[in-house]
This record gives C-alpha cells, structure tokens and sequence, in this order.
C-alpha cells in the first residue's frame, strides 16, 4: 500500500512554480490536517493531564494543561479504589481465550470456503450477515443458554461470546489472505498425498501468518474493548473485564474524573503498545478485503 | 473443515432467532420464561409503542447521521492527504488510535470534557466568548444526541479515512495517463476520473460505518444512559433496559426481531445499491 500510495495518479502531475491559488490550496490544507489532528489528539491529551491535575484543579478548571503542577494522587487513589490490575487480568484472559478459538474456527472454515467452496453460498453469506444484527438481538437467549449450563459469570463464557462476535471479521480477513495465495503450491502438496488438514497447516497457516497476525490482534482488541456482553455476562470481579469495572466505578461508585481519567488510561495503554508493534499488519489486515 | 464453525452458527444464531421468535409470542419475564401465549400482543403492543418507535428513529438519525459526516471528512481528508509524506504517515498511524481505544474509557474523557461546572468544552468555549454561559451538553434533549454522535466522529473518522487511503491507493494510472493526453485539468480529472472510480470503494466503507453505527450502545450507556428523557435512548438500549432492567424478555425479544426484520430489509437495499455502483463505476 505504500509503495503505491507514493505513484498514486493524483500526484503525478509534475511540480508547477507555486501559483497564488496553489499556495492558498496548500495553506488550507495544512490548517485542516492540522484542526483535525488537534481535534483527535485534545480528548487522548485531556485524559493524561486530568489523570495528572490535583483534584482540587479538576472540580474548578477545564483548562487543558494542568497550571498548578503535577500530581500523582489520582493514580495512586485508582489503583487503590479500583481493583485495577483484575479487571485487566480478566480482560487479557478473555481476549486470549476468544482470539485463540476465534481462529480455531475461522481458519479451517475460511480455508473450506474459498478452496472448496464449502457450505455453497449459504455458509459465507450467513457469517457476514451475523456482523449486521447487533448484539442486542441474541443477547436473551443466549444469557438464558448461558444460564442454563453454568457460564454466567465465567471468564470462558465471556470468550465463547466475542468468538461468536468476532467470527464474521475474522472469517472475511481470513477468506482474503488465502483467496492471495497461489494454488499450485497446494496442488503440489495435495499430489504428495498430503490430506486437506496437513496442506492448511503445513503450508497455508504458515504461508498467511501476517496475515493471522493482523487477525489475531484485530480479535483481540474487540474483545478488549467489547462493552454489551460483559456487561449481560459478568456480575463479580470473578470475571468482569475492564470496560465494566470503568462503567462500574463512574456510575455507582462516585470516582472522581482524575481516578476515572487515570484507570481509563491503564485499560488504553496496553491497546496502544499492541497497535505500536503491530501497527504495519494491523493497517495491512484493516485496509485487504474491506474495500476491493 | 467447516463444522465448527457450523456448529457455531447454529447454537448462536439460529438458535437464538428460533428461541426470540418463540419468546416474543409469550408474556416471559427473565426469571420466568415461555410463560402464558399471548401470540402476537407484543408485537401490537410495540407497534404502539411511541417510547420503542422513537428509538427506531433515533437510531436511524444517530446511524445516517454519523456515516455522512464521518465518510465525508474521512474521504476528504483522505484526498488532501494521498501524498506519501512524513505528515500523511504520521496522520496514519494517528488515524489507528481513536478506533482501538476502548468506547467506555473515550465516554469516561468525553463525560469530563462536556461536564457542565468543570468540563473543557465549556472552560475553552466561554472563554472564547462563543457561550455566555456553561451549557450542560450532556443534559439538553436534542444536543445530548449531538454530543453522542459528535464522539462517535472523533471515534471512526480516522478509520474512514484510513479505507479511503486504501482506495485512492488502488487506482488505476491509464484514466489519468489518457485524461492528461486530453488536456484536462486537475479539478475535470477529479470530477470525472477521482470521484466515480472511488464511488464503489467509499460505498462498501459507508456501509461498514453504517452498520456499526445501528449497533451503537457502549457510548450512548456510558454517556447518557438514554437520557435526558429518552432523547438519546437508541433501539439497542431500550431493548436492553426492557429485558434487563425490567425483565421482560418477552416483549424485547418482540422488539429484538423487528429491529432484525428492518436491518435485514436496509442492508438488502444497500446491497442492491452497492450492485447498481459497483456495475456503473466499478471495474
């Protein structure tokens, strides 16, 4: 994508001397990629200062930038208030569990689809087609189900749900990276006497690994951030994941915006740091399929 | 190879419709299912609803809402910046971080920046001497709505933005090669080259936003719990507060296949849209 982003026709033209409409052009430009910049930046910048202000700054003053000093009270009152480090636990339990049955299910299943053609046209368009009802549509009877054979409140429960959740997004990134791979390797394995399951995992999973990689971590962000089943699902620290310990402490609790500003961050970082390393096959993974 | 994902299938899809389908014709509570037939009362009963058809609308306001704005500042942004440069690569690994961070902790800073005695929104806009006055934006029927939708913008702007990159980078060079050969100037090229070409790309991303905007709840539980009145409350969460705060799981189970019953009719209609484009402007 980046080598092509470079040529791309809209910027072939060759370079004019600089006309007083090209320069307005230009100028406007900058002072929007800046406004927008600054516009998704403020909030993320707002959080870290509040986290950083003394409270007694935060009740009188919205300003941006902390004017009288730094201060660390906040942290240290939300990771004592709040029982932090469980509720990530919880969550990083949670996305494993779920991200690893995801591609359990989808890699065969995708591979089926587009080298067989498994289950017709039936069995992809019922996939995608569950990305389209919201969540809030199978969330009774699948609590009753859940119910019935003991998974309420169970960090596996949780995980069973955002695999269902994420199988149509992991299926279609999926589906594309093998529909890319050249067939004649295959072939070639399947002439050797290599059954169906040896060539998937002896030449397709290693051949589309980045692009497992990328499915892997798109999982496992869902299922970090996933709001409406941990909160039908988990009613004690015994499984509630972060996103409901945050709602839990902001709404019953009374935690004041710095602790609030402070645990959200705690719960953001680790996504950040995961988005850093994996930044190149998350863009990659994101930008196949979703738009050819 | 594909039963597990069958199998899958099955226990949470199509039993869950079966099971919502039988649901909605008994008068359960959540303590006490498949209680009493009452055939198709739930559905009259939410057919006269107002409380569930303002939710419809307000969904479909939030929905419609936020996809034009974010597909049309997204795209936009996306043309200015469809120059490979320090910026356009900084812009772009900026662009992953407002859709990955999780919705709960972006409400948590958003409640804080539209607080009404300390948030930064007030602090910054009085200030400037745009307002007289702090303004509880949160808590006015009409602007909550607005201030909801404006953080689902911040959120999937920038993942418009980075499709949009993808399709501009997939074009094809002859139309431009034949177009300069012509003599047409770069706004003709972007009109009648740029624009139609991208139509089918855009589209398909619209529709993604679309649908994940159908879904919004995280934002509108964590932000304004639905209030104030019901000005913000969106058929995801008032089918929740039905089956899970008052329990009757009879009557959202009724709401709940409506609401499949007019997703299924909108995303047949995009698709038959998306066919139409795809046939006129695609390759």
């Amino acid at each position: 994508m980046t080598e092509r982003a470079i040529s791309s026709p809209l910027r072939q033209r060759p370079a004019k001397p600089l006309h007083p409409m090209r320069t307005v052009m230009h100028l406007l430009r900058w002072v929007t990629v800046g406004l927008l910049l600054a516009f998704t930046l403020i909030p993320l910048i707002f959080m870290l200062t509040t986290s950083l202000k003394s409270p007694i700054e935060i009740r009188v003053s919205g300003s941006l930038l902390p004017s009288e000093g730094i201060f660390l009270v906040n942290w240290e009152r939300a990771f004592r208030n709040v029982p932090l480090p469980r509720y990530l636990w919880n969550s990083l339990l949670v996305g494993i569990m779920s991200t690893a049955m995801t591609l359990l299910v989808a890699v065969p299943a995708s591979y089926a689809i587009v080298r067989f053609r498994a289950g017709g046209r039936l069995l992809p368009s019922w996939i995608l087609g569950t990305y389209v009802a919201p969540p809030i549509v199978i969330s009774v009877p699948v609590f009753m189900l859940m119910r019935s054979v003991g998974l309420v409140d169970q960090p596996f429960g949780l995980a069973l749900l955002h695999m269902v959740a994420n199988l149509p997004v992991a299926t279609w990134m999926l589906m594309d990276f093998v529909r890319s791979l050249p067939m004649e390797v295959e072939e070639a394995a399947q002439m050797d006497g290599a059954s169906h399951w040896g060539v998937l995992l002896r030449i397709v999973v290693p051949l589309i690994l980045p692009g497992l990689v990328a499915t892997a971590i798109i999982c496992l962000i869902l299922s970090w951030n996933e709001f409406l089943f941990a909160l039908i699902l988990t009613y004690s620290l015994r499984s509630q994941t972060f996103p409901i310990g945050i709602s839990e402490f902001q709404g019953e609790h009374g935690l004041q915006f710095g602790e609030i500003s402070a645990a959200a961050l705690t719960g953001i970082v680790p996504v950040y740091v995961l988005a850093m390393f994996f930044q190149r096959y998350l863009i990659h993974g994101l930008t196949r399929g979703s738009v050819k | 190879m594909i039963g597990p994902a069958v199998l899958t299938l099955i226990v949470f899809s199509l039993y869950p419709l079966v099971y919502s389908i039988a649901l909605s014709a008994t008068d359960s509570q959540l303590a006490r299912p498949f209680r009493e037939f009452i055939a198709f009362k739930n559905y009259t009963d939410a057919a006269r609803d107002a409380l569930f058809g303002n939710s419809l609308v307000l969904t479909f306001i939030y929905a419609f809402g936020v996809t034009a704005i974010e597909t049309v500042i997204g795209f936009g942004l996306a043309l200015l910046l469809n120059r490979e440069s320090g910026p356009t690569r900084f812009a772009r690994t900026l662009g992953l971080l407002p859709f990955i961070t999780p919705p709960v902790a972006i409400a948590a800073i958003w409640r804080l920046i539209y607080d009404p005695s300390s948030g930064m929104l007030n602090h910054y806009l009085v200030r400037a001497g745009i307002l007289e006055q702090n303004v509880a934006f949160l808590g006015v029927p009409g602007l909550a709505m607005a201030s909801v939708m404006l953080v689902d913008i911040w959120q999937w702007t920038p993942f418009v933005f980075l499709l949009s990159l993808a399709v501009l980078a997939g074009l094809p060079h002859e139309p431009y090669e034949a177009a300069a050969v012509d003599g047409a100037n770069g706004w003709q090229q972007f009109i009648h080259i740029t624009l139609p070409l991208c139509l089918p790309g855009v589209l398909i991303i619209a529709i993604l936003r679309l649908i994940g905007a159908m879904k919004v709840f995280d934002l509108v539980f964590m932000l304004t719990f639905g209030g104030p009145g019901s000005s913000t409350q969106v058929a995801s969460f008032y089918i929740y507060k039905t089956a899970f705060q008052q329990f009757k799981t009879g009557y959202a189970s009724a709401m709940t296949i409506i609401v499949i019953v007019i997703l299924s009719v909108l995303v047949t209609l995009l698709t038959a849209l998306y066919r139409r484009v795809q046939a006129k402007y695609g390759p």
